[in-house]
């Protein structure tokens, strides 16, 4: 038996070899991912068992007092909120249980809430406490609405993403009120703030006690240099394709494609070097403006993340303007032609219909932008710096996670150290979060390509 | 608005063709631009800008000075080659209170390295007067006082000021004459090989674009077909003795060739022309009685565009091919290391992607039936495409660099660095083929199965051929994408200073496995804190564009050729 499924498949590899070559070279593919994956995760889990060794794996400490605190407060004001507005929405019957005076109160307690919101506002440093009161006055509209309504309560108008949102967004700030230390292998990495991988320590090989890492500081520089990106990148793109699908003459386009492509074969380390040269002392003059008004607490370097996020924000633009173009190209041209010929205009045609109908084709040129600009590693080495900090201020030098890799690497690394090692538990995080921007972006734009 | 829906119609014809055409000009200007602003950057640094002996004053740095906390270094002073003083020497001037006590400090600049001396100041006054400290180092001026220590430079070069305000005195100038244009042998002109690229150009214009006037010194040549192949012979026989075996005269060589080529085409064609009873007026006739016209254009046209990567070859600019990184004179450093480096390990990410890349995408679109592994294998490529850079570098550290697990053990060498590079650019190689393959039409797939051909037949002698021009632009358009990629390489360990031409396979052999390639010089340069080292970044940075435009441009060339086959 054996020895015929032999000759077989060596009869069916001679007979179509070429078959099988090109079998085994595709199966690369996988080789390479498993490579990537492999390393990533091997390296990780040996820098996640060091530093387990010395402190644990996780532990957390709990402080109940914290509920009394501004975001424990906001976050149970949230959780009411939700649950208000789930019970309304699924178990309309129970709102009978409420005594109408708890549901059209007189004026004067809406009043003092609203008063409440606003002294918040104004005084307290905590916005999320302002919001939340905001949102307990809005569900307490709508409950009230829908106890009018009973018997027929239509909860389709209400939307479940929002609501589903909200409570995970209250669960999450309920946990951090509560937490007053994260500790252990994975509370350090994952929910602290420093990150000085290398610390005052005798010997910078081993694993010491001065050392901490919390990956947040580099994750905070990573997500302000992307965002700031998307900041410039997507009304600048996204215009960019509107009007060359839409506006622009033949002889136009032939101008500004070509620069576009130009725009995106540049290679990053140059943009570095320009956001070096060109860009930081632009960035610093608006610093220092804002220094001199006391806006900002500490002067500005002529390395920051604002201006590793201009840079960026240029990388990615020829990527959103290309497929928001390539999305809205595909919209069918009777679409279009429909809307004109009902007598819209071109604006409105524009906004009304091309805009709509790719949606998700801009969409996912967005999530794809912003991946790029997470793994964006040369030009914001150069552009942001190389000093790991916790910071909101962005005009003062920070790291991002490539640029932390980058540079840690750029010294010898012996194979095996602490050292050695970060790189990969940062790289892991890294690709992580890019994989599943990546997963996330193709899935929305095979959507758009399934619906043309 | 009837308006409008014909501007629709026409832009979704016409659009196409304008684009591809204003595309490869816009390249070839962007190029032009790219080569003037090349050419602008030399002649500056050509002539450095000296400033030296003069004279001018630092500000305090601030209130109080703090026990070792003031930092004077000097990267590049005003010394010669031999490590002489050129201008004066540097002379601080020190006073304290208010100005009762006064110091001076005389800092004389040698050529021995890593040579310092810190400076302390007490009660007693400074503790020299005189210190010698050797280039690129720092030394300290500590002090135990509790005054404030105002110091003023009074004699050497000016330092440019500084970002903190502090007196950091980083920015001297070299005041060294350093000729770029010029080697130290002279101007090295190839004159034979230049005047076959231009040849070459002529023959080009006349093919492309004849016209009676041009034509009419070519009606000479009737019947002197051998000569003309045997004199386009001997002349690249004579590049090639001259020039020795290098690229560019090679470049030369091969031009003269296509030249004769061309040329005895277009007599062939003129002849076959005036045989049939018509005249050379009627020049739209003669374009298509010149055989394989098309295909000697495309040739002639990529063989210019590579010659233009290779003109720097043929005149000899040292930045690009004869200087090393000097690390103590920016103005008379250049990137050949960091050149070679880039077309070594662009080489051999060739050789590595391209032919499994090509193979998984054949596999992909004309042989797999849709199951799940094959859904699971186009679901990883297209997420690959989109992994970060530095993440494949971490990938190359660990499987190619590094030994041990299941580590290669190449050391941070070209080879290693090679491979990185491949494993990188073969999602986007996979991705453009696969495009490439699937615009195939199935009509064609379909009749080559109508005649008998087997799969394997129908791949290689009817598919492939028609999505080849996709396939190579792809593969061209990844290779010029991963060539600017440094961040891989800073993880694959990438050095920072490499004085020697690298060895590419140094990592098997053994020798030295250190090397650099452009975008990593680019990025070390700018990292340096003197303005000089930024505008040698700015000339290597240019350098780079147009390496990336001359491939573009031939990815153009090409793209443009085959449709315009395929669609006659």
């Amino acid at each position: 038996m054996a020895e015929n499924f032999l000759l077989n498949g060596f009869e069916k590899f001679s007979k179509d070899r070429a078959r099988w070559i090109l079998f085994i070279t595709s199966l690369s593919v996988i080789l390479i991912t498993l490579g990537i994956i492999q390393t990533l995760l091997f390296e990780a889990i040996s820098f996640f068992k060091q530093v387990a060794s010395a402190r644990g794996w996780f532990t957390l400490d709990l402080e109940f007092a914290g509920l009394t605190s501004q975001t424990g407060l906001s976050a149970v004001i949230f959780l009411l909120a939700f649950t208000a507005e789930y019970v309304s929405n699924y178990k309309p019957e129970k709102l009978s249980s409420i005594p109408e005076k708890a549901l059209f109160p007189p004026k004067l307690v809406k009043n003092i809430l609203f008063i409440l919101a606003g002294i918040s506002f104004l005084f307290l440093n905590s916005g999320l406490l302002y919001i939340s009161l905001i949102v307990i006055l809005v569900m307490w509209g709508r409950i009230s609405n829908n106890s009018l309504k009973q018997g027929s309560a239509d909860s389709e108008d209400i939307d479940n993403t929002v609501l589903y949102s909200l409570g995970i967004l209250s669960l999450i700030s309920l946990f951090f009120a509560i937490t007053t230390n994260y500790g252990g292998a994975f509370g350090e990495f994952f929910f602290q703030t420093q990150w000085t991988p290398t610390g005052a320590c005798a010997d910078r090989r081993a694993l010491c006690e001065n050392m901490s890492f919390g990956v947040n500081s580099l994750l905070l520089t990573t997500l302000q240099v992307a965002f700031g990106a998307l900041f410039i990148a997507v009304p600048l793109g996204v215009g960019c394709a509107i009007y060359l699908s839409e506006y622009a003459s033949p002889r136009l386009v032939a101008v500004v494609k070509p620069t576009l492509e130009i725009l995106a074969g540049i290679p990053s380390v140059v943009y570095g070097f320009f956001a070096f040269i060109y860009i930081g002392p632009i960035v610093v003059s608006i610093g220092e403006f804002a220094f001199g008004n006391g806006w900002i607490d500490q002067p500005p370097n002529i390395l920051n993340p604002i201006n590793g996020a201009l840079v960026v924000g240029i990388m990615i633009l020829p990527l959103v303007a290309s497929m928001s173009e390539d999305a809205l190209r595909a919209v069918p041209n009777e679409l279009r032609e429909g809307s004109l010929a009902l007598g819209a205009t071109r604006i409105e045609t524009t906004l009304r219909v091309m805009i709509q109908a790719s949606l998700s084709g801009i969409l996912a040129s967005i999530i794809l932008a912003l991946s790029r600009a997470v793994g964006e590693t040369m030009a914001v080495t150069l552009a942001v710096g190389t000093v790991a900090v916790y910071t909101s201020n962005m005009f003062l030098p920070a790291q991002t996670m490539t640029a932390y890799i980058a540079q840690r690497v750029g010294g010898d690394l012996p194979f095996g150290e602490i050292g050695y090692l970060t790189i990969f538990a940062v790289g892991l995080y890294l690709f992580v979060i890019t994989l599943a921007l990546n997963l996330l972006g193709n899935k929305v734009l095979s959507s758009y390509r399934e619906a043309y | 608005m009837k308006k409008d829906v014909d501007l629709l119609k026409k832009k979704s014809r016409s659009q196409r063709d304008i684009v591809e055409k204003a595309g490869s000009a816009g390249l070839a200007l962007s190029g032009l631009v790219g080569l003037f602003f090349l050419v602008i950057l030399v002649w500056q640094i050509a002539i450095p800008t000296v400033i030296a002996g003069e004279t001018g004053t630092i500000e305090p740095a601030s209130e109080f000075i703090p026990e070792s906390d003031y930092v004077l270094h000097w990267d590049y002073p005003n010394i010669d080659d031999q490590g002489n003083v050129k201008a004066d020497p540097i002379i601080l001037e020190l006073s304290w209170d208010d100005g009762q006590t006064v110091e001076e400090l005389e800092i004389k600049v040698v050529s021995q390295r890593g040579l310092t001396e810190d400076v302390y100041i007490d009660e007693n006054g400074i503790s020299t007067s005189e210190v010698e400290v050797g280039r690129k180092t720092k030394f300290y001026l500590k002090s135990s006082l509790t005054e404030q220590i105002e110091v003023k430079q009074i004699s050497g070069p000016v330092p440019a000021a500084d970002e903190t305000g502090a007196p950091t005195v980083s920015s001297f100038v070299v005041s060294i004459d350093v000729d770029v244009l010029v080697s130290e042998d002279g101007i090295v002109f190839q004159p034979i090989e230049l005047a076959g690229y231009a040849v070459l150009l002529v023959t080009m214009i006349i093919v492309t674009k004849p016209s009676e006037k041009s034509l009419a010194p070519l009606q000479k040549l009737y019947g002197k077909d051998k000569h003309v192949r045997i004199g386009s012979i001997v002349l690249a026989i004579i590049t090639l003795a001259l020039g020795g075996i290098t690229v560019s005269s090679t470049l030369a060589a091969i031009g003269w060739l296509l030249a004769g080529i061309m040329v005895n085409r277009t007599t062939e064609g003129m002849q076959r022309l005036e045989q049939q009873g018509r005249t050379l007026k009627e020049v739209d006739r003669l374009k298509h009685s010149i055989s394989n016209r098309d295909g000697l254009l495309m040739w002639a046209r990529m063989l210019l565009f590579a010659s233009t990567l290779f003109i720097p070859l043929a005149i000899d600019i040292p930045f690009l091919t004869e200087r090393y990184q000097d690390i103590f004179q920016p103005y008379s450093s250049g990137i050949r290391s960091a050149f070679f480096g880039t077309i070594w390990v662009m080489t051999i990410a060739m050789v590595v992607s391209i032919p499994v890349s090509i193979g998984a995408a054949i596999y992909l679109e004309e042989y797999a039936a849709p199951s799940r592994t094959t859904k699971l294998i186009q679901a990883l490529v297209t997420n690959l495409a989109g992994v970060p850079s530095i993440v494949f570098g971490m990938f190359g550290l660990a499987i190619f660099v590094k030994q041990g697990g299941i580590g290669l053990g190449l050391g941070p060498s070209i080879l290693a660095a090679g491979l990185t590079m491949g494993v990188m650019a073969m999602p986007i190689i996979v991705l453009a083929s696969q495009e490439a393959l699937r615009s195939v039409p199935t009509s064609l797939r379909e009749s080559a199965y109508g005649v008998g051909c087997t799969q394997w037949q129908v791949t290689k002698d009817h598919v492939l051929p028609s999505a080849m021009p996709g396939i190579m632009t792809g593969s061209i358009l990844a290779m010029s994408r991963i060539m600017g990629e440094a961040a891989p390489l800073v993880v694959v360990g990438a050095a920072a200073l490499v004085l020697f031409d690298p060895e590419p396979l140094a990592g098997i052999f053994g020798g030295n496995v250190n090397f650099t390639v452009i975008p990593i010089q680019i990025y070390f340069w700018t990292s340096e804190p003197e303005h000089a080292w930024h505008s040698m970044a700015a000339a290597a940075s240019i350098s780079l564009i147009l390496l990336l435009v001359a491939m573009n441009s031939i990815a153009i060339i090409l793209r443009q050729h085959f449709r315009k086959r395929l669609n006659s």
